[in-house]
């Protein structure tokens, strides 16, 4: 299982944070200060896991991949392959690339509530949904034009129905 | 760049970005959670945008870090709102926000629910997503079986369908019966045909989690899953889009091989065939590539078929080269790759009898170990510590070392721990054993444990060749600049007991020892100090006569800590002047410590107990678990004689004979204290309790003399009281009773174990034939002589085994490896007649082999026609025979089929239309050859203690053995009383020093 997607720069700053286990916002801010402060020390040419047992618990691991100033981490136990988690960051990443053409990190910052839509169409309740990003892709401008309509006909009523009719 | 499409939403979190500090950032934040909080107070007039908008906003504070304890309500409201836009609001932040116990979201069930069952695909999508990730116990009893019918609708779309998959998983987790349900299994079968593959991938998901709980109830999916996965290897139909970087799904292929290491064994011939095809065409057909990601990816299916190839018990020729691409892999630079094949090596080891060829890559482990890669040196530690034995010992513990001095802080505690433990278990002699402690204490003293010293100092006291070697080390030790703690304690008992051998050498006379470690009295914690004056006492006590001039400075020193505020170190000082003025007779008193029985390294015990801790095993892991139960030492010895002469091994500590020597032991226990020591005596763990004995540690010594025994020497009361005791001690660790029954079902285990030796049992049965191995594991620091294994065959097998050394070295395993044929039916067992002695005391025990008549049977798969015919043909006795047996153990009749087939009698479902009937064919194979047996069960549902058993063959012995063997199973015999745990070692502990004190002080 995945327990947490993040996405933070290599300052520390959380841009993407979620969490498919509960944990209190305290320790939220722990395990990102944590995991920042493991992977800031690793020396280039390192391998991409880390296991986090102190944060999480027995049997897990992170999994990232350092692009530019963004680090994308994926904390997972003993139940997935830890290569198809890195492929499946470089999904999440050519997908977001294709979505914001050339994706940097301003625009995940701009758009976190993009990126949000884009996270759950990858990932759900810790399991994988999909791992095309052609599919990841035309669901979320799915998702895009509808709220693009929506908001277009905010004071009318005729917007619901719509889009309503066109899904 | 592309805007958050929300203006208000971008300038907040410019705004946010442009603060210069940390301060100016908390200022900002609580000026916009204010203004959220009044306009959400006053809600007339707020737009939905707003509310989207605001609501946006309180998900990127809460990323930050702040704790948005409002606004919940207005979050959840969302998902009721009619537009879609501010749905998807409202669905995303309450899944961020909210935690599955949260009371608001029972508010919303309705609406959830509205929206799953709803028309509307998007809308289905957000619900399910949300469910899947936050859905707690209430929307599992009130949402799954809409979410099922999703599932399985034909209409949806895949994208709904993938959704509904994970979302039922999680609904699953929270309540399991959601798919308990009758047919659903029948359900999943129909499900992993579907053709689209996110739809499968997430199915997959679903099937680990069912099988993972339930590995029986889902066999039926088997046979599917291996088709995928022949499907996927082989590229047939699959979508350009679901190839990534050339390579079909790699996420659904690695997901297939997952829930296959989740199902036990795979019986059936055809499908275990095919998937070994599969695994072959991985293993050999993946080639590294230029391109990172598609070699990411292959590598990721690679390392995945290695798992399934191990959890499979594959052949040799599979097994092999998994262990050659794992050693390839332990050598490449990528790191990636390097690191899961340190993983996986690790978990190999484990499985599988390999280590012979992973000790050729020792070297480049080793090379890991100084990789500037944490996660790197750490695969290699682990898999450096379970590959080492005894062979390798020695390099590996010292590289350890090594290492030490440069290693940083994350790593330090598990090296010397790592490395405090192979030297236990492994060492070649216990000299260099107590080298390498002293060592890792010099080199690591704040991670040593006092568990750790306490060993050495017994190993060090029962071997008398190693006490003036040990106290010269102890003193080079002292002499060097700043010395541990840890370091002081140990070389301050060693010193005080052992001093003495070497008075001879330079700079090792009383008095210098008594100043080199009185030097470091002013810097040591309390209890450290209480060890020093119990040394100080034993070096002056051993200058006869006294040394006047060493007696004033020692009593100078107890006199100083007469007044001081430990009780502990204050009622030393106070006896020990005392003693020291007794003269002569403190030589009695101050008697040089006694042999320590010999007690399981709690060191040991605890990396044993820490190892069976994990929650949701594979059945990989399970199985390794046993495995690792069944070795005892991974020494790979010659299998019968040609061990290396015990005087090598550590065959040094062996208690003294019940004779003259153990008249010290009253008398030797004096030297402790009587005051309460709550740490030793509370203190649960071995530990404690091995140290209980040790006169710094002792325990309250409460109990009366035991009374005097009819032994011809009166002052050796207590030497035989003691060793009574101990013969009482050695009793098996288990149930003997436990261990056969289990190993009757099962091909490998434990047979039996006592705290001196381990039996463990690996068998292979190959119709009429078998190979059994017994592995008899030497756990004791000293040899076991006359070993002596007498099999006692039942008349009606043939066994052969080889020759058994006389004796077993310490930690060592001997392997014999015993043949066995069997030459006509019957419910006997061959008997295993054992015996050796440890120290003085001889052992014999009786064991029972499980070469039981299931042995030599296996499930015959039969049609109704064929059994009919079977059936018919014998007719009554003596070739078919009934019983009505009573008192039978109650069970379902599905149990009592499962306790059929795991004795190999395989059960015909279906084939009796009665369903309280089981009817079942198994083939009984012997030297004659293999005769078919056909077995009837009719049971009556209103009474379950009694059953009508028909047994049907050719032959008249297989049919009456075979039918007086099944009711042997099923009768349920009281379970014989399991014996009483051995007592703890303390107990005697307790004895021994109350009578001295009283007797003489």
């Amino acid at each position: 299982m995945i327990l947490a997607a993040l996405v933070m720069n290599t300052q520390g700053k959380p841009r993407i944070t979620k969490f498919y286990v509960p944990l209190g916002v305290e320790k939220q801010q722990e395990a990102i200060r944590t995991i920042y402060s493991a992977l800031s020390q690793r020396p280039e040419d390192s391998c991409s896991f880390v296991e986090t047992e102190d944060i999480f618990g027995p049997d897990t691991k992170l999994v990232y991949k350092h692009f530019a100033t963004l680090y994308f981490i994926f904390v997972i136990d003993s139940s997935e392959s830890e290569l198809g988690m890195l492929d499946l960051i470089q999904v999440f990443v050519e997908t977001l690339d294709r979505c914001f053409k050339n994706v940097c990190e301003l625009d995940i910052v701009y758009n976190f509530n993009k990126v949000h839509t884009i996270l759950d169409e990858i990932v759900m309740g810790g399991q994988v949904v999909e791992t095309n990003s052609a599919e990841v892709l035309k669901a979320v401008q799915d998702i895009w034009k509808l709220e693009r309509v929506g908001d277009l006909n905010v004071p009318s009523v005729r917007g619901i129905g719509s889009y309503r009719s066109k899904s | 760049m592309a805007l958050s499409g929300m203006r208000g939403l971008s300038v907040f979190i410019s705004d946010v970005r442009n603060c210069q500090n940390k301060e100016q950032e908390r200022v900002r934040v609580d000026k916009e959670l204010a203004n959220i909080r009044t306009r959400f107070k006053n809600q007339r007039g707020l737009t939905a945008y707003e509310k989207k908008k605001y609501v946006w906003k309180m998900l990127y504070i809460y990323m930050l870090g702040y704790d948005v304890d409002f606004g919940h309500m207005e979050t959840v409201a969302l998902i009721s709102a009619p537009k879609y836009a501010e749905k998807q609001v409202g669905y995303i932040v309450t899944s961020c926000l909210l935690n599955e116990n949260h009371d608001f979201l029972r508010l919303v069930i309705n609406t959830v629910r509205n929206d799953i069952i709803g028309r509307n695909e998007t809308f289905q999508c957000l619900a399910l997503t949300m469910v899947g990730n936050v859905g707690g116990r209430e929307f599992s009893e009130s949402l799954a079986p809409d979410v099922q019918k999703l599932l399985i609708s034909n209409s949806c779309r895949p994208l709904v369908r993938k959704k509904a998959a994970l979302c039922l998983l999680r609904l699953y987790r929270k309540n399991p019966d959601v798919v308990n349900v009758e047919g659903w299994s029948q359900q999943m079968v129909q499900l992993l045909d579907e053709r689209d593959l996110g739809v499968l991938t997430a199915v997959m998901s679903l099937l680990v989690a069912l099988v993972a709980s339930n590995p029986d109830g889902y066999t039926n999916c088997l046979s599917k899953c291996v088709y995928i996965l022949e499907r996927l290897t082989k590229s047939q139909d699959i979508l350009q889009e679901y190839t990534y970087y050339g390579i079909p799904s790699p996420w659904l292929q690695v997901k297939t091989m997952r829930v296959l290491q989740y199902f036990p064994v795979i019986e059936d011939s055809t499908i275990r065939k095919g998937l070994f095809d599969v695994l072959h065409r991985i293993l050999v057909g993946t080639d590294v590539v230029k391109n990172v990601n598609k070699n990411n990816a292959s590598h990721a299916v690679l390392f995945e078929a290695i798992a399934l190839v191990m959890h499979l018990d594959a052949d040799k020729d599979l097994m092999s080269q998994c262990v050659a691409l794992l050693g390839k892999f332990v050598a490449v630079r990528e790191p990636n790759i390097r690191y899961l094949g340190l993983e996986n090596m690790t978990r190999m080891l484990l499985v599988a009898d390999v280590s012979e060829s992973i000790k050729k890559h020792q070297a480049h482990i080793i090379t890991s170990l100084k990789d500037p890669d944490i996660s790197i040196r750490r695969r290699s530690l682990d898999l450096l510590y379970g590959m080492c034995d005894i062979s390798n010992a020695k390099d590996i513990v010292e590289e350890l070392l090594q290492y030490l001095t440069t290693a940083d802080f994350a790593i330090r505690e598990e090296l010397a721990l790592k490395a405090a433990i192979l030297a236990e278990k492994f060492a070649p002699n216990l000299a260099w054993y107590v080298e390498v402690i002293l060592q890792l204490i010099e080199k690591a003293g704040d991670f040593v444990s006092d568990d750790i010293w306490y060993r050495v100092v017994q190993f060090v006291t029962n071997n008398d060749d190693l006490q003036a070697f040990a106290a010269a080390k102890a003193r080079e030790y002292l002499d060097k600049p700043a010395v541990h703690e840890t370091m002081v304690k140990v070389a301050g008992y060693l010193l005080g007991e052992y001093s003495h051998l070497l008075a001879r050498r330079p700079g090792c006379s009383p008095k210098e020892v008594f100043h080199i470690v009185h030097d470091k009295f002013p810097t040591v914690t309390t209890p450290t100090k209480a060890i020093l004056l119990s040394a100080y006492v034993k070096i002056l006590m051993h200058t006869q006569p006294l040394d006047q001039e060493l007696q004033v400075q020692v009593e100078e020193v107890f006199k100083r800590c007469e007044n001081v505020v430990d009780a502990e170190v204050q009622q030393r000082a106070v006896e020990y002047i005392t003693l020291s003025r007794k003269g002569s007779s403190m030589v009695d008193i101050m008697a040089e410590m006694p042999k320590f029985p010999e007690r399981q390294s709690a060191l040991i015990k605890k990396a044993e107990d820490t190892e069976g801790e994990s929650t949701e095993m594979s059945a990989t892991k399970l199985r390794q678990q046993q495995n690792s139960m069944a070795l005892v030492v991974a020494d790979p010895g010659p299998a019968n004689g040609g061990l290396p002469p015990p005087s090598e091994q550590l065959a040094l500590p062996e208690p003294p004979p019940p004779s003259v020597e153990t008249a010290a032991i009253p008398k030797a226990y004096v030297n402790g204290t009587s005051s309460p020591h709550p740490s030793a005596s509370t203190n649960g763990d071995l530990l404690g309790d091995l140290l209980a004995p040790l006169a710094i540690e002792a325990p309250p010594v409460t109990t009366p003399p035991p009374p005097p025994s009819q032994v011809d020497d009166p002052g050796d009361p207590l030497a035989l009281a003691l060793y009574d005791q101990q013969v009482n001690q050695i009793k098996p660790i288990g149930s003997i009773e436990d261990w056969f029954r289990a190993l009757s079902l099962k091909d490998s285990g434990v047979l039996y174990e006592d705290p001196y030796i381990q039996i463990g049992i690996k068998s292979d049965w190959r119709e009429a034939q078998a190979k059994v191995v017994l592995f008899l594991g030497n756990k004791h620091t000293a040899s076991l002589v006359n070993v002596r294994v007498l099999i006692l065959p039942a008349p009606h097998l043939k066994m052969q085994f080889s020759q058994v050394p006389d004796t077993i070295p310490p930690r060592a395993q001997v392997q014999v490896p015993v043949e066995v044929v069997c030459l006509s039916a019957s419910r006997e067992t061959a008997v295993l007649d054992f015996s050796y002695t440890t120290s003085t005391l001889p052992v014999s025990v009786k064991l029972r082999l499980p070469t039981l008549m299931n042995k030599f049977l296996q499930p015959a798969p039969i049609s109704a026609s064929d059994f009919v015919a079977h059936w018919r043909a014998l007719v009554g006795p003596p070739t078919k025979l009934q019983d009505v047996v009573r008192g039978v153990r109650p069970m379902p009749v599905s149990d009592m089929g499962d306790l059929f087939n795991s004795l190999h009698i395989g059960v015909a479902p279906g084939l009796d239309p009665n369903v309280n009937n089981i009817v079942a064919a198994t083939t009984f194979y012997s030297q004659a050859g293999a005769t078919l047996c056909l077995v009837r069960v009719e049971t009556d549902p209103s009474d379950r203690t009694q059953m009508r058993l028909t047994v049907a063959s050719q032959d008249p012995n297989a049919t009456y053995e075979l039918k007086e063997f099944i009711k042997e199973q099923v009768i349920d015999i009281p379970v014989a009383p399991v014996p009483a745990p051995a007592p703890s070692p303390a107990a005697w502990g307790l004895t021994g020093p109350a009578a001295a004190l009283v007797g003489l002080i």
